[in-house]
């Protein structure tokens, strides 16, 4: 990890090519459960742009958590491709952050120990790991915090600190495994607008699971709808409108209308039409 | 492993690297032990520290019941009690000993008592956060269902007392017994302690590693049976 | 008018009436003038004790002897105990490997290892001091390998993502999120020294000390001088408690306040 520029509030195009492009082809996992093999993500094919925010929905038991834990590199042994910028993954490395549902934050330490923390094995000199983690701390708006407990944190500040901590080492692809699952519904509103406010800022690449379909739809460039049993893409929505996103975008309800609908409906056939709406 | 430390210790000893005044081979412990067995005096020095364990360890768990439950159940009993129990508490069991000497001498009415003391405290510990844990939401069931006090105390009480006094039991029954082997160190002509202090006077190993290892039995004997209670009353507690 | 809501003088006042009787019978016993009464010291020759104590220095003598061996075992059995607990916690097979022998020694009530000790390095200060690190060793060694068994993999694998090795994980995860149970062990050690210190004192009656004391005054026929050293027991005991309970509470002020 190299130190690099911060980028300025400005939001930034597309950032550089190859910098945080995630391509997945013919992606199987399975988990022996009681001596048999569980088939648990089957023909998962996938490109993602570097700076897109890409959602994922779908029912429990889809296997979006292993996806992400597959990609993030906790999870080893699967079939098929996962690569980064043309390298495959095999193990955790500091170009691939996540966010899990529960912050993960390390109670015996401070706020601002524990984004540090997360800088101790790149080459970021000491003398400037101060200032990176100040900086990350006010990207989220948690200045005046920096000494405070992870128990003195409300729900949503731990975990508007662990987008921090996750982001610190400026990962090329950001995981998020439904951050904002432990949150309050009012909460979630607040930093659902806070993420996207800092992935304007940032622009890496972020994959986002989550259960709240319009949440998947206010945040993400695209949506993939995930089936279950075994995990597999339903299809891939494109969600064609610029950022910052309007709540009350009629395009917003009635794709969430239609996600909803499949998502309820009886399981069908795997279906990988892509359906590009434009707002009119 | 435990084997291979035995066999290696038959080795060191029968081969001579351990002279038998500093250890003697699991055998020689074995036939002490044999020879003590079939001299009845195994069985007598097992018989009386049982015998004083167990008749000061009822005493002791009756008294500690009685104390904890009225603790917990008036207010004004534990306002007037509490600081003499804590302060008492304060003081180890061990250091009580020299007081009950003069007291008591050292018959067996003093080996008794310094039992009953041991088991006291955790049982009445014991028994009052047993007591005052009761939910008040179970009381209040109570109330609803109007349940008659005898029915109160057999439905609900006893049953969710059980489980912490029954580990009260244990804690105050193991320390009882590290008590009484100490006290049996120090002033008896009797029992497990005393068998060891004699074979320490007279340069017997085999007869000390013999008392440790009955001593060591009984522990576990009765950890173990206590453990066996605390689960077969517990099986209606969610881990 | 319930316990609860009288005033609080009022309960101060209930909670001193049993101590207050105590000593009145106490004292009732001591000048009865029968054969009874010779246990019984006089409460005004309890309170000429402590002055002949303190001003005699023994006081201080026999308490830091006591309080020395005390600590002694905490740090060696309890520093032994918490690197085998760490040990054991992290290493299955060592576990397998010693676990038994261990378990097996811990059965055996503390001060029978007297008389074995005693033949092998004789009834003196090293007898004592092994029992008093033996004390210390268990409840170190369980605790801390509970804790270090016990934490949780959630946090390990922030560990992972974020490249931590071997060594990281251990300083800056393992260590401080078992350091709850490591305490809670260094208590239980801390309160256990203290009574193998003072039991061991009295069983073999030399080298000085609050149990020593206690003894001998037992030989002297003095219950007085027992009265004394029994409250300075507690009160020693109850102080150095209470300022280790300080110290756990410092370490530990990340933990949220229900703990």
């Amino acid at each position: 990890m190299s130190v690099h520029v911060r980028p300025t509030a400005a939001p930034q195009n597309i950032a550089q090519p190859g910098r945080g492009a995630l391509t997945i082809s013919g992606m199987r996992k399975s988990y022996a459960i009681n001596g048999e093999q569980r088939l648990v993500l089957d023909g998962i094919d996938l490109a993602v742009r570097p700076g897109e925010f890409v959602s994922i929905v779908g029912a429990s038991g889809c296997g979006k958590s292993t996806l992400l834990r597959l990609i993030v590199g906790l999870e080893d042994d699967y079939a098929g491709e996962i690569r980064l910028d043309g390298e495959r993954v095999v193990t955790t490395s500091l170009d691939r952050g996540i966010v899990f549902q529960d912050h993960r934050l390390f109670p015996w330490m401070t706020l601002e120990e524990n984004i540090e923390l997360a800088l101790l094995n790149t080459n970021v000199p000491k003398t400037r790991r101060a200032q990176i983690v100040a900086e990350h701390i006010a990207l989220v708006n948690l200045t005046g915090f920096e000494k405070a407990y992870p128990h003195q944190l409300s729900g949503g500040m731990a975990q508007r600190a662990a987008i921090a901590r996750a982001l610190v080492t400026e990962p090329k692809l950001l995981l998020l495994d439904e951050p904002l699952g432990a949150l309050d519904a009012l909460t979630r509103v607040h930093v659902q607008a806070e993420l996207q406010r800092i992935w304007m800022a940032q622009r890496s690449t972020m994959i986002m699971v989550t259960h709240d379909v319009e949440e998947a739809l206010y945040l993400g460039d695209r949506v993939i709808v995930m089936a279950p049993n075994p995990g597999r893409i339903r299809r891939i929505v494109d969600v064609d409108l610029p950022h910052p996103r309007d709540r009350a975008s009629p395009l917003l309800h009635r794709l969430k209308d239609e996600i909803l609908a499949e998502l309820t409906a009886a399981p069908s056939e795997a279906n990988l039409v892509r359906f590009p709406v434009r707002e009119s | 492993m435990p084997l291979t430390l035995l066999a290696l210790w038959q080795i060191a000893c029968t081969s001579g690297f351990f002279p038998p005044q500093v250890l003697v081979p699991p055998s020689g412990v074995l036939s002490e032990l044999l020879a003590l067995g079939r001299s009845g005096e195994l069985q007598r020095h097992v018989g009386e520290s049982l015998g004083r364990l167990g008749v000061g360890f009822v005493i002791g768990a009756l008294v500690g019941l009685a104390v904890g439950a009225a603790l917990a159940l008036s207010r004004w009993t534990e306002a007037a009690l509490s600081p003499l129990f804590l302060g008492l508490w304060q003081v180890p069991v061990i250091a009580f000993v020299p007081m009950l000497v003069m007291f008591l001498g050292i018959e067996e009415r003093f080996k008794i008592t310094v039992v009953a003391v041991a088991a006291f405290f955790p049982v009445a510990l014991a028994t009052f956060d047993a007591v005052r844990g009761v939910p008040r939401a179970w009381l209040e069931v109570s109330k609803v269902y109007r349940l008659t006090l005898p029915q109160l105390i057999r439905r609900i009480l006893i049953p969710a007392t059980i489980p912490a006094i029954l580990t009260g039991l244990r804690v105050a029954i193991t320390r009882a017994w590290l008590v009484l082997v100490a006290v049996e160190l120090l002033a008896a002509d009797s029992g497990i302690g005393q068998m060891m202090e004699m074979g320490r006077q007279l340069f017997r190993i085999d007869t000390v590693l013999a008392g440790v290892v009955v001593s060591g039995l009984i522990g576990f004997a009765l950890d173990a049976g206590a453990r066996a209670i605390e689960r077969r009353a517990t099986r209606w507690k969610s881990a | 008018m319930s316990a609860a809501s009288s005033p609080k003088s009022v309960r101060i006042a209930v909670g001193l009436l049993a101590p207050v009787l105590l000593l009145a019978w106490w004292q009732l016993q001591a000048t009865a003038g029968d054969a009874r009464s010779l246990a019984f010291a006089p409460l005004g020759s309890v309170g000429a004790a402590f002055v002949e104590q303190v001003e005699s220095g023994a006081l201080v003598f026999d308490a830091v002897a006591t309080l020395s061996r005390s600590l002694f075992g905490l740090i060696i059995g309890g520093g032994i105990g918490i690197a085998l607990g760490v040990a054991t916690g992290l290493s299955r097979p060592l576990d397998r490997l010693l676990g038994p022998l261990l378990h097996g020694v811990r059965q055996v009530p503390l001060m029978g290892w007297l008389p074995l000790l005693g033949l092998w390095i004789g009834a003196g200060e090293g007898s004592q001091l092994v029992i008093v690190c033996l004390s210390a060793f268990f409840p170190a060694m369980l605790n801390t390998h509970a804790g270090v068994a016990n934490v949780e993999t959630r946090l390990l694998e922030v560990g992972r993502i974020y490249g931590f090795t071997p060594l990281q994980r251990f300083r800056r995860i393992l260590l401080p999120a078992a350091m709850p149970m490591i305490l809670t062990g260094l208590t239980q050690a801390l309160a256990f020294t203290w009574i193998a210190a003072i039991g061991t004192e009295i069983l073999l009656g030399t080298g000085g000390g609050l149990g020593v004391t206690l003894q001998n005054a037992q030989m002297q026929q003095r219950m007085d001088l027992i009265l004394v050293t029994i409250l300075v027991t507690a009160v020693i005991g109850f102080a150095v408690n209470q300022l280790f309970l300080a110290l756990r509470h410092h370490l530990l002020r990340w933990q949220p306040k229900s703990l």
